[in-house]
């Protein structure tokens, strides 16, 4: 049975010029063990879908609705409240973006990390002090004991992400979704942050959900991706189907504008236009005013999903064949 | 911490110089002869004079204030024109009744305003938003002067709970004695700080509801309660405490109308009748006093602030 | 319950989704202002009440101060709207030429404090070091006075003179404002545009007043209005303990005081005044909290325009 089942999730928020789909009806399944990929520029959706999946978006003023939103038999949209917050934390657990802003100021880190122990895994003080030293320890803090008394704001940018880290695996969570986790560090801190995150959750077999706006590093981690797009998912598929073979032209797109190593000198392509109204209502699909490869049929009709080999699918209507690169 | 500590311990008295030598100077450019006006133009001149001598009332300014300030050193602050006694003892009388009605004030404000701002805060724009921060509306706009008028004359007049003035006699039989005198006084001086503390507080919760730390927090899957209240909480009351640490040192000086009121023998009260009898040793040695515990009730503030936010080390 | 759960991801969406367009930012603020009903009835009140005191003469029904012991302590009546006192006097006209006292000083001390609290404030912000530290060594000076306390001292010794009160009461707020002034002062002479105007060889003088000064303006004016309403309670205060206003002018706080003895006879005579004061000051406050209101981005509610793909 799949881990994560998603069928038709949308998230509205209500405002005075109309109702705005951060999120418009959102498919996909997770496997225990699976890395999933969320990409997309800011703004398609793909934090509001993570927190949307948490039930952690403030409902007022949103709106989550879905035909199924269900983890590990659990029904989230219409779990209790304190179903939810024990799913919080040791079924799904988060990795924020700035770890600065999300970890507690005024608490020390050895308090952060034992609060989720001793509330999921009824821990006692004692306990949950020598856990936390070995979850610093695996993350790869030197002198974890010493540390426990720190703050935050007495860790450098790339510690404190493992401690966000640590926090998050403490429980042994099925489900960690990583949401730009890397974005605010350095790149060699990325590198390593990445790499930690891949080694522990590969040995505990966590699934994974990357939401990220670098190809390059969704490429290299995860075993499938869902390319995002005005709070939709345009493409999906194995990452090097997608990346070798794209079949939408965002993700074209994309690629076009990620730079490459093996290709100094070539100017980059970006995509024109600016990001899309989310409360366009149009039939058509919402990329067209950018798009560079559509086709006449794209002006009349609403693209709808179609299949590709290797389980891989596409939400358009051109025939992308000819920016296929083939795998090497 | 101790080098901040030191810096601002010796920035008091110097503090302290400039507001003296204000109310030095505000006091002797009273007009008319003080001395003459307060014992009655009957007096004799030669009575005059030599109570002029006395107080040194006949040395220029800047004498006068060294050698005031050369007895303050000795911990002598003259004594009173009026009641001929020393001022210090005077102090010592009216200072702990100060103390207890600004107690008092904080204590009932505190008592309000740290569950109202939190609810307001969790409940904002509903409501219970509007319950909870619409007192503090009317708290702010009417004098406390007037809410004590009010308070006497429902509570002591009417229904005779309290008695109309005065703190008591000093031979309390029970807690309600002792207490009594001081509730209604407490309760108008409070009523501002109660306002500005409910609404200090709902907006510094509602601030840091909205940040990340406390998302994190829910992802976690923490209780509701711990999450506001010690997550939560624990920041928003960084800038509430140093706020209450002010507020303490600033009723002592707006106490005066209420002792007033009340005829209550407080530092308000002894400032008052020393400005209006002219009886200038009072009036300096009790501005004194009230200005140096509102500087120290600010350093506590400061420091307080180095011992709850521990991203802050002097 | 949903209430209480997390922050506002309405704004991680919102920041991601939306896209404002600004129209001016004058008018965009006193579109805002003008959307808040307190501030804007606040406003209108605080409007009318200054026409009133203005055209107190004029529109008063009778002499404030004068006696007339056969019509005393009457209740609200047509003839007398709000009453009589004890010496027969009509409470509404006391009222208006005692809004009159009120408000002029309240003006007042907002001069007054405006007067010295920028200069002061814009000095220390813009020069630093050691004309920054004197500077704000004396304000901390003149902060430490609990502020009835000295306004009672020098109005008590000196005498109930207008200037005496005016200064009693804004000397307490000079260092208040100076230090708003100084710390917005600060910030905004880091702005690049600053530096961009230094750059270009703009005197000190002409950056300050042109650059600077638009944007210390709004922590002004909430403070300002802040001070105006607390001068107006201090001025009460003052003269319901004998020090102000001396009688038989008419003053708000002094009624009050007079109307002590008569609580329980004729109510209106305590009533009328604490009414008013409280109006007033309300209105101040409601016109100050629409201000940070409409001043503050972050406070604004979006009616946003989303961008759309084609615009």
């Amino acid at each position: 049975m799949a881990l994560l089942s998603v069928r038709n999730l949308t998230t509205s928020f209500a405002t005075d010029q109309g109702l705005i789909r951060a999120v418009n009806g959102v498919s996909f399944t997770l496997e225990p063990g699976e890395v999933l990929g969320l990409v997309g520029e800011s703004g398609s959706g793909k934090s509001v879908t993570a927190l949307s999946i948490m039930r952690l978006v403030r409902e007022p003023p949103a709106k989550v609705e879905a035909e199924l939103l269900d983890f590990e038999g659990t029904d989230l949209l219409r779990a209790a409240p304190r179903a939810l917050r024990d799913i919080r934390g040791s079924g799904i657990a988060m990795v924020f973006q700035d770890p600065m802003r999300s970890l507690n100021p005024v608490l020390s880190i050895g308090r952060q990390l034992a609060e989720p122990l001793i509330r999921h895994l009824r821990m006692e003080a004692a306990a949950a002090r020598r856990r936390a030293i070995e979850l610093l320890e695996m993350v790869g803090i030197p002198m974890a004991e010493k540390r426990l008394g720190s703050y935050p704001h007495q860790f450098s940018g790339g510690m404190r992400q493992r401690v966000m880290i640590a926090i998050a695996l403490s429980c042994n969570p099925r489900l960690l979704i990583a949401d730009e986790a890397t974005t605010a560090l350095d790149v060699t801190i990325q590198a390593q942050i990445v790499e930690l995150v891949r080694t522990l959750t590969k040995n505990l077999g966590t699934a994974v959900i990357w939401i990220s706006h670098d190809l390059g590093l969704v490429a290299g981690l995860c075993d499938r991706v869902n390319v995002m797009y005005a709070g939709r998912i345009v493409e999906t598929g194995p990452v090097r189907e997608v990346f070798y073979r794209p079949a939408h032209g965002y993700t074209i797109g994309l690629i076009g504008c990620t730079p490459r190593v093996d290709r100094v000198g070539t100017p980059l392509k970006p995509i024109n236009g600016l990001p899309p109204n989310l409360m366009d209502e149009a039939p058509l699909c919402p990329f067209l005013p950018r798009c560079d490869v559509a086709v006449p049929a794209c002006h009349q009709t609403m693209p709808v999903l179609r299949s590709l080999p290797g389980g891989h699918s596409a939400v358009c209507l051109a025939d992308l064949t000819s920016h296929h690169r083939g795998a090497h | 911490m101790w080098r901040y500590l030191a810096s601002r311990l010796v920035q008091i008295p110097l503090i302290l110089v400039v507001v003296t030598m204000t109310i030095f100077v505000v006091v002797r450019a009273t007009p008319g002869d003080p001395v003459q006006i307060m014992l009655g133009m009957e007096t004799s001149p030669d009575a005059v004079a030599a109570i002029r001598k006395e107080f040194r009332l006949d040395r220029p300014l800047a004498v006068q204030y060294v050698l005031w300030l050369g007895d303050l050193a000795q911990g002598n602050l003259g004594r009173s024109i009026r009641l001929n006694t020393p001022v210090t003892q005077l102090l010592r009388e009216r200072f702990p009744v100060s103390l207890r009605l600004a107690a008092g004030a904080m204590l009932v404000a505190l008592c309000i305003s740290i569950p109202l701002g939190i609810l307001a805060a969790l409940y904002r724009n509903t409501w219970i938003d509007y319950l909870c921060t619409g007192y503090t509306v009317a708290g702010f706009a009417i004098p406390n002067f007037a809410l004590a008028m009010i308070l006497i004359y429902v509570f002591s007049i009417k229904l005779g709970w309290f008695p109309i003035t005065g703190i008591g006699s000093g031979d309390a039989k029970t807690a309600f004695d002792a207490i009594g005198p001081y509730i209604l006084p407490a309760v108008a001086l409070g009523t501002l700080q109660t306002a500005v503390l409910t609404r200090l507080l709902r907006s510094s919760m509602i601030d840091v509801l909205m940040q990340d730390y406390v998302r994190t927090a829910h992802a976690k899957g923490l209780m509701p309660t711990t999450v506001v209240l010690v997550h939560a909480l624990k920041n928003a009351m960084i800038p509430f405490v140093t706020m209450v640490a002010i507020q303490c040192g600033y009723l002592i000086g707006i106490q005066v109308t209420i002792e007033y009121i009340f005829a209550i023998p407080g530092m308000g009260s002894a400032v008052l009748s020393g400005v209006i009898n002219r009886d200038f040793p009072i009036v300096q040695g009790f501005t004194l006093v009230i200005a140096a515990f509102f500087l120290f009730a600010n350093l506590v503030a400061d420091l307080l602030y180095g011992v709850l936010d521990p991203r802050i080390r002097y | 319950m949903a209430a209480i759960l997390t922050n506002d991801t309405g704004k991680a969406a919102r920041d991601e989704i939306l896209t404002l367009r600004f129209a001016s930012g004058a008018r965009l603020a006193s579109r805002q202002f003008l959307r808040n009903l307190p501030a804007t009835s606040g406003l209108v009140v605080l409007a009318l009440l200054c026409l009133a005191a203005i055209a107190a003469p004029l529109i008063s029904p009778f002499d404030p101060i004068q006696i007339k012991l056969s019509a005393k302590l009457q209740p609200p009546s047509w003839a007398h709207l709000l009453g009589t006192d004890h010496f027969g006097r009509d409470v509404l006209s006391r009222l208006l030429y005692g809004a009159r006292v009120s408000l002029s000083i309240g003006l007042m001390v907002v001069a007054f404090s405006t007067s010295f609290g920028v200069p002061i404030g814009m000095t220390a912000g813009f020069m630093r070091g050691n004309v920054d530290n004197v500077l704000m060594r004396l304000m901390d000076a003149f902060l430490t006075f609990p502020p009835l306390l000295l306004a009672v001292a020098i109005v008590g010794l000196l005498g109930p003179d207008l200037r005496n009160v005016m200064a009693a009461i804004g000397v307490v707020q000079v260092p208040v404002l100076a230090r708003i002034v100084r710390a917005s002062t600060l910030s905004a002479r880091e702005e690049t545009y600053v530096m961009a105007a230094r750059a270009l060889g703009a005197s000190p003088l002409r950056i300050a007043t042109r650059h600077i000064l638009r944007n210390i303006l709004s922590p002004i004016m909430v403070q300002l209005t802040i001070g105006f309403s607390a001068a107006i309670i201090a001025e009460a205060s003052l003269s319901f303990l004998g020090l102000g206003t001396q009688p038989p002018n008419p003053s708000w706080g002094r009624d009050l005081a007079e109307a002590r003895r008569y609580m329980a006879d004729a109510p209106w005579l305590f009533l009328a005044p604490t009414a008013t004061i409280m109006l007033a000051v309300l209105s101040i406050n409601f016109v100050g909290d629409g201000l940070r209101d409409a001043l503050d981005p972050r406070s604004w509610r979006t009616r946003a325009r989303v961008a759309s793909a084609k615009g």
